[in-house]
């Protein structure tokens, strides 16, 4: 890798790693606070009966998903007529496939997946 | 020779420029809504109010960070520092001392697309993680709305690729030397400012977070520090947004050369750049405040039934312009 390359993969980290520093720095400015009670409810807008977080249907969020799939191999197809090698193809496309997935994982642990 | 590029990324002409860019664009934001609404806007930190976004932030860092209850604590407090990031990284893909941006390759502009998505995707993921019935709703829309405006987006800004045979950022400003792409592509550059409104939720497509329907959508449970991450966010794209558009269709910061001197054109370069970014930036803001939200359902309509063929119109139109 030329430092051209290094840099294409190590400025995008230097910037993730860097604005976390300092983003739990600033969080030393004030005070954080979590627990139980009224204070730690969801804003409700005034009414009195909330329903519980449930499960969902995450066939929106596949879909999304999905388009997102297509979307990364569309550009890609429509990007290979410059293509000099197949380094940043494959780096973009592993990059792209890992966020989506750990995204799409996340979001049905958390909501819970209904068939 | 690459510590010196890790200096431009953090600071000039990286990162901090555009953070403080982004401030500037929140108060002239500020500033535009206000004398359209007949209202003097911020006025009283520092000059003309001009450091009111500055204080905000700071404002709001050192207030309490309340976590719900319900939420999902991890990707809830640290998630709005992920967000920040996406726009952050798009920034040193962007030229402005010159045609070569600090970090530049063949595919950059791909990856800049990828960013766009994937700013959407975390703004659903925060959502869902601080949970609330105006947060669920808000992602819904957002969702909803992402699939709408993402398809012409693309077309818009491989548009211009087409033009320089170029997927480089970089490569396409310096294509721009001769004549600049909105002249050639101008539905394309329309197009992108149309779809740029929605990626950063401004009216008429500040849906998912629409202040008078759900509160704040999904922002609505976040306070302190991620409120404040996710407001800088917001001022960070409007930037990056603006500068993209400047790469892409206004010659980035190219322009007449009237220096034999690298340094002291690089200035003048400087200046292309600063003058463009702030005209389209302006666009932008007087576009929001002139025009009333509309619903969901019109929006996706109005992208999938009027700015995506309008988009591949202009596709069409290059491609035969390059055959």
């Amino acid at each position: 890798m030329t430092a051209f390359d290094i840099m294409t993969v190590g400025g995008p980290l230097l910037i993730i790693v860097a604005d976390l520093i300092i983003y739990l720095l600033v969080g030393r400015l004030g005070k954080r606070s979590s627990g139980k009670g009224d204070k730690y409810q969801p804003f409700t807008g005034g009414e009195q009966e909330i329903a519980p977080r449930g499960t969902y249907s995450s066939e929106l969020f596949v879909y999304a998903t999905l388009f997102m799939i297509a979307e990364a191999f569309a550009l890609l197809l429509a990007g290979s007529f410059a293509a000099t090698s197949y380094f940043y193809p494959l780096l973009f496309l592993t990059g792209g496939s890992s966020v989506i997935l750990i995204v799409t994982w996340w979001l049905m642990i958390v909501g819970g997946l209904r068939p | 020779m690459i510590a010196t590029q890790l200096l431009e990324i953090l600071f000039f002409p990286g990162l901090t420029f555009f953070v403080w860019i982004g401030f500037i664009f929140d108060w002239l934001d500020r500033k535009t809504q206000a004398r359209m609404q007949s209202r003097r806007g911020p006025i009283l930190a520092g000059p003309f109010g001009i450091l009111q976004p500055v204080a905000d932030f700071f404002k709001l860092t050192s207030k309490e960070e309340i976590i719900p209850e319900i939420a999902d604590k991890f990707v809830f407090l640290l998630g709005p520092s992920l967000f920040f990031s996406a726009p952050a990284i798009g920034t040193i893909f962007i030229p402005v001392l010159g045609a070569q941006a600090i970090v530049s390759n063949d595919y950059d502009l791909l990856f800049v697309l990828f960013i766009l998505g994937f700013s959407a995707l975390m703004a659903t993921m925060l959502g869902y993680a601080a949970g609330g019935r105006w947060a669920i709703i808000s992602i819904g829309r957002l969702v909803v709305q992402y699939t709408g405006y993402e398809v012409p987006l693309i077309v818009a800004l491989v548009t211009p690729a087409l033009l320089a045979h170029s997927l480089s950022i970089s490569g396409i400003v310096a294509a721009q030397q001769n004549i600049w792409f909105i002249v050639l592509a101008p539905l394309s550059f329309c197009v992108f400012i149309v779809a740029a409104l929605a990626e950063l939720e401004k009216p008429p497509f500040d849906i998912p977070s629409a202040k008078t329907e759900i509160v704040g959508g999904w922002m609505t449970e976040f306070s302190g520090r991620p409120l404040a991450y996710i407001k800088l966010t917001k001022e960070l794209g409007y930037a990056f947004l603006s500068a993209l558009a400047v790469s892409l269709f206004l010659g980035g910061p190219l322009g007449p050369v009237l220096f034999a001197d690298p340094a002291l054109q690089s200035i003048l370069y400087f200046i292309y750049f600063i003058v463009k970014l702030f005209a389209v930036g302006f666009l932008i803001f007087t576009i929001k405040t002139a025009l009333a939200r509309v619903r969901i359902d019109q929006a996706a309509r109005l992208f999938w039934m009027v700015i995506t063929p309008l988009s591949l119109i202009q596709l069409g139109f290059v491609m035969v312009l390059r055959w």
